[in-house]
C-alpha cells in the first residue's frame, strides 16, 4: 500500500465562524471570492448560509493544483446566475450566449478563483494548476475541507476546497 | 497612438474578456488580433504588425513560456514587447516569466484600469528604449 504524508494544513473549520477566529484559508476563500466577483464579473458576493438543495441543478466545475500542495477545488454556480454572469463577463446579451460560452465561462470562473486562492495562500510556492472540469456538484466529507457559500444579486454560488494527502516519491513505496 | 494588439489565449471566452477589458480600459487599440497558442500566435506575427502581446502560460501545443523564448530567440520579434496575464501570481512563477523575457506580468483577477497602466509602462519603457537607441 502507498504511504501518504499528509499536510498539516489539511485540517480546517468546515462551520462558519466570526471573523477574529477564521483559519487564514477561510479569511483568503471569502476575500478571493469577493474580488474576482467584483472585479472580472461585475457583481458582487457575500457569505451566506449554507443550504443546499440548489446545487442539484447547479453548473460546477473542478480543478487541481499540485507541486509545494496537492488539492482541489470545486465551484458551483446556481442555474439562474450561469446566463447573467457569463453575459456580464463577455460583455454580451445572454440571448446571444451559447453552450459552449456558458461551460467555458464557469471553467475560466473555476480557474481565476483557484490561482488566485493558491496564489495568496502560498505566494513563495511552485504549483501547477490543471484545467479545470465541468462536472456534476460533489459533496465532499466535511473533514478536511474548507466549504462557503455566497450570495450575489444573481443568485449563488458555492466553493469547496480541500488539500489533498502528498504522495512519497517513487522509491518510497512501501 | 492606437496600438495593434495580440492577445494570445486558449479560452476564447478569455480573449473575448481581454477585448472587453482593453474597450473598457480606455487603452487605445487598432487592431486586435487572437491566437489559441504559441504556435498560432508566432504564425500571427509573420503576417501582422503588432505592438504588443498578451499571453496566457498554459497553453496547448506551445505555452507561454516556450513562446517568450522563441520571441527572445528572433532578433526582430524580441522587440515587440509581451504583457503576460494568468491565474499564478506565485512570485516563483513571475521571476521565471520575466526571465525569460516578458515586460510585464498581470495576475488574475486585474481591473480594466490595472490593465491600461501596466501596458502604458510596458510600451512606454520600450519607446523610452527604442528612443535612447536612436541616440546611440
Amino acid at each position: 500500500m502507498r504511504e501518504i504524508e499528509m499536510q498539516p494544513e489539511l485540517e480546517q473549520p468546515e462551520q462558519q465562524s466570526p471573523p477574529e477566529q477564521q483559519s487564514p484559508m477561510d479569511q483568503v476563500l471569502q476575500h478571493v471570492a469577493a474580488e474576482v466577483l467584483e472585479t472580472m464579473f461585475f457583481t458582487e458576493a457575500e457569505l451566506a448560509d449554507c443550504e443546499h438543495t440548489w446545487l442539484e441543478a447547479a453548473s460546477s466545475a473542478r480543478i487541481g493544483f499540485e507541486g509545494s500542495h496537492f488539492g482541489e477545488m470545486l465551484f458551483g454556480l446556481s442555474a439562474e446566475a450561469v446566463d447573467p454572469i457569463a453575459a456580464s463577463f463577455l460583455g454580451l446579451d445572454p440571448a446571444e450566449l451559447t453552450v459552449a460560452q456558458r461551460g467555458q465561462v464557469i471553467q475560466e470562473l473555476t480557474n481565476i478563483l483557484c490561482g488566485a486562492m493558491v496564489s495568496h495562500l502560498w505566494p513563495e510556492s511552485r504549483l501547477s494548476i490543471a484545467s479545470p472540469e465541468l462536472t456534476s456538484w460533489q459533496e465532499w466529507a466535511a473533514e478536511g475541507t474548507l466549504h462557503r457559500c455566497f450570495a450575489i444579486p444573481e443568485g449563488r454560488l458555492a466553493i469547496s476546497i480541500r488539500l489533498l494527502p502528498r504522495p512519497h516519491p517513487p522509491g518510497n513505496e512501501s | 497612438m492606437a496600438y495593434s494588439v495580440l492577445i494570445v489565449d486558449d479560452s476564447p471566452v478569455m480573449r473575448t474578456f481581454i477585448r472587453r477589458v482593453l474597450a473598457l480600459s480606455g487603452f487605445e487599440v487598432g487592431e486586435c488580433t487572437e491566437a489559441g497558442n504559441g504556435e498560432e500566435a508566432l504564425a500571427m506575427l509573420s503576417t501582422h504588425q503588432v505592438d504588443v502581446i498578451l499571453t496566457d502560460i498554459n497553453m496547448p501545443r506551445m505555452n507561454g513560456e516556450e513562446l517568450l523564448r522563441r520571441l527572445e530567440a528572433d532578433g526582430v520579434l524580441k522587440k515587440i514587447p509581451a504583457l503576460v496575464i494568468s491565474t499564478d501570481a506565485t512570485k516563483e512563477r513571475i521571476l521565471r516569466m520575466l526571465a525569460l523575457g516578458a515586460e510585464g506580468y498581470m495576475s488574475k483577477p486585474f481591473t480594466p484600469e490595472s490593465l491600461r497602466e501596466e501596458l502604458e509602462r510596458v510600451l512606454g519603457d520600450r519607446n523610452a528604449g527604442d528612443r535612447n537607441a536612436t541616440r546611440a
